[in-house]
């Protein structure tokens, strides 16, 4: 490549003006050793570029389990949800009984029925014993 | 997506997206942390990642984001990481006289304004078209090629400035 073409290119390179085939071409230049004793100044600017291109990132990507993070949140609602059932239906079981069972209850009720029937007399005669005590007391006042 | 398909799609411009990274945080450890948020950032939004008919570029875009929302909290912070481990070059023998000058023009690109910065990585290193630049940073050709001149020219003036005053 002939020194006033290179001369050129760097012209335009300095203005923004080159193609990458070009600014190829410059690097090729710059990169040989024998560069033109005025041009010498300006290789450590393509040399610059060429070392910073040798860069590589020495880390590991550490990314996220795959599936997990999509399905993390229905999972929860699932979860929430299966709960939630477990308990309404826990609360609403209607009692299934056998023929027996249901006559036993119907017994059970009919006897409380008549308990509390009982019950009621029994308290309207210990209302009546009232009287008795009022006796008592009237009593004592006469016979002390 | 599986996370093996979503992998052979992204990592092959891993390094590309920490060279950008480090270009503007300057420092190797907030770079890789930087790929590392980017990557996460792609694989939750993995469905999206298909509509782009260029991922890279897209990922380049998020990784450039990312950096100077960084660089923003970090300033904010009064937390500025500066330190430059350049690694060594295969070439030695010739490098060695030229190292001073090479590590003179990485010092001189750390003192570019952002957009600058971002603009000569994505040219000069990495090659990329200037319709793929304009796209990633959401500009037209004609900002990039200004800002790319601007860039290369005002390397080359502190290279000269530096070289005639003998500091380097």
């Amino acid at each position: 490549m002939e020194l006033a073409k290179i001369e050129q290119l760097l012209e335009a390179y300095f203005e923004g003006n080159t193609t990458l085939e070009e600014e190829a071409i410059l690097r090729a230049y710059f990169t040989k050793t024998n560069v033109a004793p005025h041009l010498q100044q300006y290789q450590p600017i393509f040399a610059g570029f060429a070392q910073a291109q040798g860069e590589r990132s020495v880390r590991e990507i550490v990314l996220p389990k795959g599936p997990k993070t999509a399905s993390r949140w229905w999972v929860g609602i699932a979860a929430t949800l299966l709960v939630a059932i477990g308990v309404f239906g826990f609360f609403n079981q209607e009692p299934t009984l056998t023929a027996e069972e249901k006559e036993a209850l119907a017994a059970f009720e009919k006897t409380k029925e008549a308990f509390k029937l009982m019950s009621q007399n029994f308290n309207e005669g210990a209302e009546e014993l009232v009287y008795i005590q009022k006796f008592k007391e009237t009593k004592n006042k006469i016979l002390k | 997506m599986k996370q093996g398909e979503f992998l052979s799609t992204v990592l092959p411009f891993k390094d590309k997206l920490y060279r950008l990274a480090k270009r503007i945080l300057v420092s190797n450890d907030e770079a890789e942390d930087a790929v590392q948020e980017v990557y996460l950032k792609l694989w939750k939004n993995k469905r999206s990642i298909k509509n782009y008919n260029n991922p890279e570029a897209f990922a380049m875009t998020m990784t450039k984001n990312y950096c100077l929302d960084r660089l923003k909290s970090k300033q904010a912070g009064n937390l500025k990481i500066v330190h430059s481990n350049y690694p060594h070059s295969q070439n030695v023998a010739r490098q060695i006289e030229a190292n001073d000058g090479v590590a003179l023009v990485f010092k001189i690109m750390e003192t570019l304004p952002e957009q600058q910065k971002i603009v000569l990585q994505l040219r000069d290193v990495e090659q990329f078209e200037f319709a793929e630049i304009a796209k990633m940073l959401d500009s037209n050709e004609t900002a990039v090629r200004v800002a790319l001149s601007r860039a290369r020219k005002t390397v080359r003036e502190q290279l000269i400035q530096y070289n005639n005053y003998g500091i380097s």
